[in-house]
């Protein structure tokens, strides 16, 4: 969504809609208002001095028989115009301090930056009451004092948002290119940390004008004969039980003029801050698409059983009928691009999708039980005991401020009731079932302390305090260092021989799901679009797609004289399926067929399963690919 | 195109007690036309290495010379980098033409419409069509950005390109296509490079040379055929064998060191080691053979040993003929 659209959006909310209106009065009151009133608030009429309100005088008169209620519309200008004045001043002090560690360099920088966050320390009202008596009592005391108060805020602001902009690669370009200090500044830094700190100044904006009437309102902004807002309260409060009006008028005129600011900024923010996609379900999304076939082969042994399992997020749906066996001690993996829906798959398996996402399946059984109906209460002891989750990122799987023993313990002890002394031993124990060396201690330590390998081992040995039938691992290895990989592999397969645990794995490496599993599912813009045996992987493969996706990324064996499988255009849109063959885009076989008609999962009758119209056929691109892959084997060989 | 040389460099940051040493003393010379892989993983100062060069990273100590003078310390060098993640490496607010443009060094072409030409130039050699010049990064697919990162290389007519981790942020479909781009354009313009990547596959279809890091320290350098066929360092041999190959193998295949060393952790680079770093995680090393204490105190120098494999138990070069002479790599191997 470009922003213009973004902005447009934001004015159809209601909130940003009543911010603009009044946003829009307020600004044009304070241009028309002194042209068209400013003679009638002036005029004065000693015969009606202190009057209170009436039809005449809809707030009353002053001591000297002028018009309240004129007064403060006349006043808007100049509490408008004092307080944008000192806003202004505000940012551009902030901006100047914000942004100077970026061009004095790292010694200067730190400076600048201890003398903002001292004075980020103080209160910005007492701030600006300070500077307002050095500056002396007047408006143009007043301005730079709340400027100043304004600035330490605004600058530390700038000096966060501007020094994660410059910690990103395309500034380092931009410097090795030669782009001076300056010219990066107003290049790359500060067109990308703009809409932040507009939307900052226009709250910062609606904070002064208060700041404004409250410093007039002590007699130390506006003096006399000029009036702002703060000053007509300050006279209307002395006689408020007369004439309450004459106080209540400007006041609310305070109010309405700072929440315009305020909510033109609220809303703004909203504007420019992440949002999260919204938007209702479809009632046929759930319905379109052949179904899924079933697979009925062997169901009597299985763990795991899905058909047509479908998630979607609004009107999205990422995985579009996924249907699929795993027996006891199988290991099967999923392999696909980013976006293709593969570790829905997996969190749907393990009913980890949040909300507002959907979940819906013909059938998903887990050894035996339909997770579906199962009701909620009973459903964590169930997985929490039977399944075992690891995930890419062993670091954000654990909690920080935990240890790690504790942490294992606590599976045991909620899901088997076990006590506090037999669950820690039981964690020291899988600790060391997963080979961390020093399990004992290593037990009492924090998960900083553990290697990304040795966290991803105890996440296992996590899984482990059950009795874990089923493991689903996703992507565990990605975020590993080659060796280590194999290491957790390698325990992942040791883990799986030793109790006959079945194992689904996620990666985008079908080089890893290859080594590791039985059977491999090619999974490609929701759907499964292959399904056989890893054995069969490198020769038996029929879908263009699997094939492509093992020439696309060289091996040890990779002709290097030869160029890599290319495949062209990007990626499916998960937003946006075809009516076709989603892959047909990207197919060297694809025909107008393959655009029409999505092709069905079908049983090709050597064991595997595979949805393509011209499954096993070989085009001119491919047979190049295909050559590659037999001087591969060759090369193997040598 | 020139020769780019590390001499002894040492990266240490921070003071103190908090000090790390990222790049500890290595020599290293991409040689002119050829690309050199540095392979290691995350950790052993390899991309340190890259910023060093660039300049985005101070060394504290050694110097990195290019056709045997040093780099200025300040504003443009003749290197340019390519990074790894190509959604932060463009700025989202310019239109990738401007990114391309920023690059191109001042008076390299005349004019505006020079500048223009020479962006759609970039643009066909990295093929992508001239008139995509316009577009935001946002409109742009992953590979399709990679691609104008390394346009915006080529920009600035550097006599050595950095490239850090390029494919490892893509797609597995679009990763051949930017390796692929990288042969054709090393071949064509006959640029030097240093490609780092932590994968040895892709750093085999690519690379003339091969250095492997460690912990702050080249542990092997040499031809990449010499490298790949006959490893030397036993780091080596383990990237090796945990690299892709095609076909199967048995689970208990996956992981063949010995018990001892099996569930070593990685170290640390903050405390690393004494003597050579490997060896608590060595097959080869003094966990495994009792007899060699000699790798706890005393670090390995690669001098006159194959491929200049920096351990104890390499063969020496005067073992073999077709060895490397120390001090820098041999001619092109395909001259």
């Amino acid at each position: 969504m470009t922003s213009r659209a973004r902005w447009a959006g934001v004015l159809r909310t209601p909130v940003g809609a009543a911010a603009a209106v009044l946003l829009g009065a307020v600004l044009l009151l304070a241009v028309l208002a002194p042209l068209l009133w400013g003679g009638r608030a002036d005029e004065v009429d000693t015969a009606r001095i202190l009057q209170p309100a009436s039809a005449q005088h809809w707030a009353g008169t002053d001591n000297l028989g002028r018009d309240i209620f004129f007064r403060v519309l006349v006043a808007t200008r100049t509490s408008v115009q004092l307080a944008l004045l000192a806003t202004a001043l505000g940012v551009a002090v902030g901006l100047l301090l914000g942004t100077a560690p970026l061009l004095l360099g790292p010694r200067l920088g730190r400076l600048v930056t201890a003398a903002v966050n001292i004075a980020v320390a103080f209160p910005g009202l007492l701030l600006a009451l300070s500077f307002a008596v050095i500056f002396g009592a007047g408006a143009s005391g007043a301005v730079p004092a709340i400027g100043l108060a304004i600035a330490p805020g605004f600058a530390r602001l700038t000096q966060t948002l501007s020094a994660t902009v410059a910690g990103r690669d395309f500034v380092a370009a931009a410097r090795i290119a030669g782009v001076g200090r300056f010219r990066v500044l107003l290049r790359h830094v500060l067109p990308n940390i703009a809409e932040p700190l507009l939307v900052n100044a226009t709250m910062a904006a609606g904070g002064s004008l208060l700041a404004f009437a409250g410093l007039s309102f002590l007699g130390l902004g506006v003096q006399a004969p000029g009036y702002d807002w703060g000053r007509l309260l300050g006279e209307g409060l002395n006689g408020i039980y007369l004439n309450p009006a004459a106080a209540l008028v400007p006041g609310v005129a305070v109010v309405l003029a700072g929440l315009a600011f305020n909510l033109v900024g609220e809303a703004a923010a909203k504007a420019v801050g992440p949002r999260t996609p919204t938007g209702t379900v479809r009632g046929d999304s759930f319905e379109d698409g052949p179904p899924a076939p079933v697979d009925r082969t062997g169901q009597s042994e299985a763990v795991l059983v899905v058909e047509d399992l479908k998630v979607s997020f609004g009107t999205v749906t990422p995985v579009r009928g996924v249907g699929f066996t795993l027996r006891r001690g199988e290991a099967v993996g999923i392999v696909g691009e980013s976006g293709s829906g593969k570790s829905l798959t997996a969190l749907a398996v393990a009913q980890l999708i949040e909300q507002p996402g959907r979940v819906a399946a013909r059938r998903l059984d887990f050894l035996g039980d339909d997770l579906l109906r199962t009701p909620p209460r009973a459903r964590p002891r169930l997985l929490g005991t039977s399944l075992a989750m690891v995930f890419q990122d062993p670091t954000t799987s654990f909690n920080p401020v935990q240890r790690i023993g504790r942490q294992l313990a606590e599976v045991a002890e909620q899901h088997l009731g076990d006590r506090r002394g037999p669950a820690l031993a039981r964690a020291v124990d899988r600790l060391r079932a997963v080979r961390i060396p020093g399990a004992a201690r290593r037990a009492r330590q924090f998960p900083h302390e553990f290697s990304g390998g040795m966290r991803q081992r105890a996440m296992i040995g996590m899984g482990l305090m059950g009795e874990p039938k089923l493991i689903i691992a996703d992507e565990p290895t990605t975020a590993l260092d080659v060796t280590v990989q194999r290491q957790v592999l390698a325990l992942l397969a040791a883990v799986r021989a030793a109790d006959d645990v079945a194992m689904l794995l996620i990666s985008h490496d079908i080089g890893v799901v290859e080594q590791v599993c039985d059977r491999v599912l090619v999974m490609y813009a929701g759907r499964i679009v292959e399904d056989l045996p890893a054995a069969q992987l490198r020769d038996g493969a029929r879908h263009p797609y699997t094939r492509a996706l093992l020439g696309a990324v060289p091996d040890l064996a990779t002709d290097r004289d030869q160029p890599l499988v290319v495949i062209p255009g990007r990626p499916a849109d998960p937003a946006a399926p075809p009516p076709g063959c989603a892959f047909a885009p990207r197919c060297p076989l694809a025909d107008d067929h393959c655009v029409r008609a999505d092709p069905a999962l079908l049983d090709d009758g050597l064991g595997g399963r595979v949805a393509c119209w011209h499954a096993g056929e070989l085009p001119e691109p491919v047979r190049a690919g295909a050559a590659v892959l037999s001087a591969a084997t060759e090369g193997e060989g040598r | 195109m020139s020769e780019l040389a590390f001499e002894d460099v040492t990266v240490r940051f921070g003071n103190g007690r908090r000090a790390m040493t990222a790049v500890d003393g290595v020599s290293l010379t991409v040689p002119s036309g050829a690309v050199v892989g540095l392979v290691g993983e995350s950790g052993s100062g390899k991309s340190t290495l890259a910023r060093a060069a660039v300049g985005l990273t101070p060394v504290s100590g050694g110097r990195i010379l290019l056709d045997g003078r040093p780099l200025r310390p300040r504003g443009r060098r003749p290197l340019q980098m390519v990074f790894q993640d190509p959604y932060s490496s463009l700025d989202p607010r310019m239109t990738i033409g401007s990114s391309i443009a920023e690059a191109i060094p001042r008076g390299a072409v005349p004019g505006a419409a020079g500048r223009r030409d020479e962006v759609a130039r970039l643009l066909e050699l990295v093929d992508l069509p001239a008139d995509r010049a316009g577009c935001y990064p946002a409109e742009l697919s992953g590979g399709q950005r990679q691609r104008v990162a390394l346009a915006r290389a080529l920009a600035g007519r550097p006599d050595v390109v950095i490239a850090d981790e390029i494919t490892s942020a893509l797609d597995v479909s679009i990763q051949g296509t930017v390796l692929n781009l990288v042969r054709d354009l090393h071949r064509s313009l006959r640029l030097s490079m240093l490609f780092i990547t932590h994968d040895l596959a892709v750093v085999r279809y690519v690379s003339d040379y091969i250095a492997v890091m460690y912990l702050g320290r080249i542990v092997e350098y040499g031809p990449a055929e010499s490298v790949l066929q006959d490893p030397q360092h036993p780091y080596t041999r383990e990237l090796l064998a945990a690299a892709r190959r095609p076909g199967r193998s048995a689970p208990a295949d996956l992981d063949t060191a010995p018990a001892q060393v099996a569930d070593a952790e990685p170290a640390d680079p903050h405390h690393p080691p004494s003597g050579c770093r490997f060896h608590p995680r060595c097959p080869a090393g003094p966990l495994v053979h009792a007899d060699r204490a000699v790798c706890r105190d005393a670090a390995p120098t690669g001098d006159g040993r194959r491929n200049r494999a920096a351990c104890h138990f390499a063969d020496r070069a005067a073992d073999r003929a077709d060895t490397p002479p120390p001090g820098g790599p041999p001619g092109d191997p395909r001259s």
